[in-house]
């Protein structure tokens, strides 16, 4: 379980996080919602310790993550693993070399410098993009994609570390509504095959109340609205995104609508029969 | 409305746009300050000319045709030693290349100590790169004769010289590619766990092996021209070949040696295109 206590981050003249507690149970999937700046990914950069709080701390199965350093902090890192929005992956290492990065920690030094790598690490490695779909890419210069293929090799990476939690900092925000998709579906699959939780920083309202169990709204670096989907009236919506009462707010203004996969019949899978039946109905009800 | 001419502009007119655009015709004194700068230079470049004594080449026309002609006559080629002239270019290609090859590995290492990205500690980088600056400051030929000095006569002085000039501007061209490396890339590498140098090794040598690689073949390049100039002061290789004929007035030697150098040069330029041209072109977008 993880626990956030007093979490704050201050800069020179404000407060990017102004003391957050939160407590996150294993397996769930929590998405972060909120205008950009409102703190959501020094949150999640503070979790994984990429950034340092000013103050409070992180509790992480009983111990305190924000105290960590040296070895132990790596461990951190590694136990909690990064999804970013840029999916920051090494353009020039091949794709199944960028997946195998997430093993660093637990290998040895000389190995790691001379890019060595065992059977059993490149099985795993080719495992995760195979669950991501995107084994058949496995010797391809990782900059040589598309953004969703990189993004979908990125979780691998975070897969391949084995976490035990799964940070994702606005993963879809530089996605086309297919490839944002196909990037949420898989993330709501390893938090609910693999029972790891996911933080999933989120610009849009729709995709939150699609993928997540529950949803927290910042505004100003302050927790607004903490609460299943279904709580997230639209006043709360207007808390969140600091929209003025008269002014018309809309949801679909936040973005694109994302249904998670299920839910509807996806268009393709229309058979010929399908769209006869269709017809016929729409006729017969004038 | 009648269309203006340059005739119909009376002295008047010319006047009155004087009145009120007096900036438009310049100034006196920025003219005179022009005038006076190309005086100074034109009298400077006759004045050193003349301390110089280039005269003397009017003088000297029937000893250069016949140094020229020396150049082109070539005599006695079955007596020339060329064996020993094609050890020395090995050598001189061996030099260049052992010592960029040192050269490299030190920057390699050193580059990451004055990157702004990879070395926070101010005190320990301004104290490298003030290092640095010594090693880039003091000339080849001059590393050259102290290496000569300290290990004798030979080709390893002209690889230390090499090695120790190329250390100190590798090293710095290394550190700026360090310092221009994409932050998210590294940012991803830190984020599972690696610690500092497995970051250095993934998140940042990927990005920069290919410009450190064009640029250590650039050095290769240009130490092998070096190298025949540090031969001339005992550092081994070609250029004390050169050297030797040339103090015999051997000089058609001399023109074959320089020809043979030059498509080593040659030869080394299109080799080192072609590397580059595969590296760099390894980034398809």
């Amino acid at each position: 379980m993880l626990a956030i206590k007093n979490l704050t981050k201050s800069f020179k003249t404000r407060n990017a996080v102004d003391n957050i507690s939160l407590d996150i149970p294993d397996g769930q999937m929590v998405g972060v919602i909120g205008r950009s700046g409102a703190g959501k990914s020094t949150l999640l950069r503070m979790i994984n310790r990429l950034a340092e709080p000013t103050g409070g701390s992180i509790i992480f199965d009983g111990r305190d993550v924000t105290a960590l350093k040296g070895r132990e902090l790596l461990e951190w890192r590694a136990n909690c693993a990064m999804v970013f929005q840029q999916f920051n992956l090494v353009g020039r290492l091949n794709v199944l070399t960028n997946v195998l990065t997430g093993r660093l920690y637990h290998h040895g030094l000389i190995a790691s410098m001379f890019q060595v790598f065992t059977p059993a690490e490149r099985a795993f490695a080719i495992r995760a993009l195979d669950r991501l779909g995107m084994a058949h890419t496995a010797l391809q210069q990782a900059d040589t994609l598309s953004g969703g293929q990189m993004q979908r090799v990125a979780i691998a990476r975070a897969l391949a570390q084995e976490p035990k939690i799964v940070l994702a900092d606005e993963p879809i925000a530089s996605l086309d509504p297919m490839n944002a998709k196909v990037v949420m579906d898989a993330l709501r699959t390893i938090n609910r095959e693999d029972g790891i939780a996911v933080i999933c920083n989120l610009h849009t309202l729709d995709t939150a109340r699609n993928y997540c169990d529950r949803v927290i709204g910042l505004f100003e670096g302050r927790v607004v609205f903490d609460g299943p989907p279904s709580a997230l009236t639209e006043q709360a919506a207007r808390e969140i995104y600091g929209a003025e009462a008269d002014e018309a707010f809309s949801e679909s203004m936040t973005s694109t609508t994302l249904k998670p996969a299920g839910t509807e019949v996806p268009a393709e899978r229309l058979t010929e029969a399908d769209l006869q039946q269709r017809a016929r109905a729409e006729l017969l009800a004038g | 409305m009648t269309a203006m001419t340059l005739q119909s502009i009376s002295s008047s007119d010319i006047a009155s746009v004087r009145q009120s655009h007096p900036q438009a015709f310049g100034s006196t004194f920025s003219t005179i300050t022009r005038w006076a700068i190309w005086l100074s230079v034109i009298f400077y470049v006759i004045g050193s000319l003349y301390y110089f004594e280039v005269y003397r080449l009017l003088d000297a026309s029937g000893r250069a045709l016949n140094l020229i002609a020396a150049f082109f006559i070539w005599e006695d080629m079955g007596e020339w030693q060329y064996r020993q002239i094609y050890i020395g270019i090995a050598q001189t290609l061996g030099m260049a290349f052992l010592g960029t090859l040192l050269g490299t590995l030190m920057a390699l290492f050193i580059g990451f100590f004055a990157a702004r990205t990879t070395m926070p500690f101010v005190v320990v980088r301004q104290i490298v790169r003030r290092i640095l600056d010594i090693l880039r400051g003091v000339d080849q030929l001059v590393w050259g004769l102290v290496f000569v000095r300290a290990v004798g006569l030979g080709p390893l002085a002209g690889v230390l010289a090499i090695a120790v000039s190329d250390t100190g501007t590798l090293s710095k061209l290394y550190s700026e590619a360090l310092e221009n490396v994409d932050r998210k890339q590294v940012e991803g590498i830190r984020s599972t766990g690696a610690g500092p140098l497995k970051i250095a090794r993934y998140g940042y040598l990927p990005q920069v092996l290919p410009i450190f690689i064009s640029q250590s073949l650039y050095f290769f390049e240009s130490s092998t021209r070096s190298a025949t100039i540090l031969g001339l002061v005992g550092a081994g290789g070609i250029g004390m070949i050169i050297i030797e004929r040339f103090r015999a007035n051997l000089f058609d030697q001399v023109a074959f040696v320089v020809l043979n150098v030059l498509v080593c040069i040659f030869v080394i330029d299109w080799l080192s295109k072609k590397i580059r041209a595969r590296l760099i072109g390894e980034t398809s977008h």
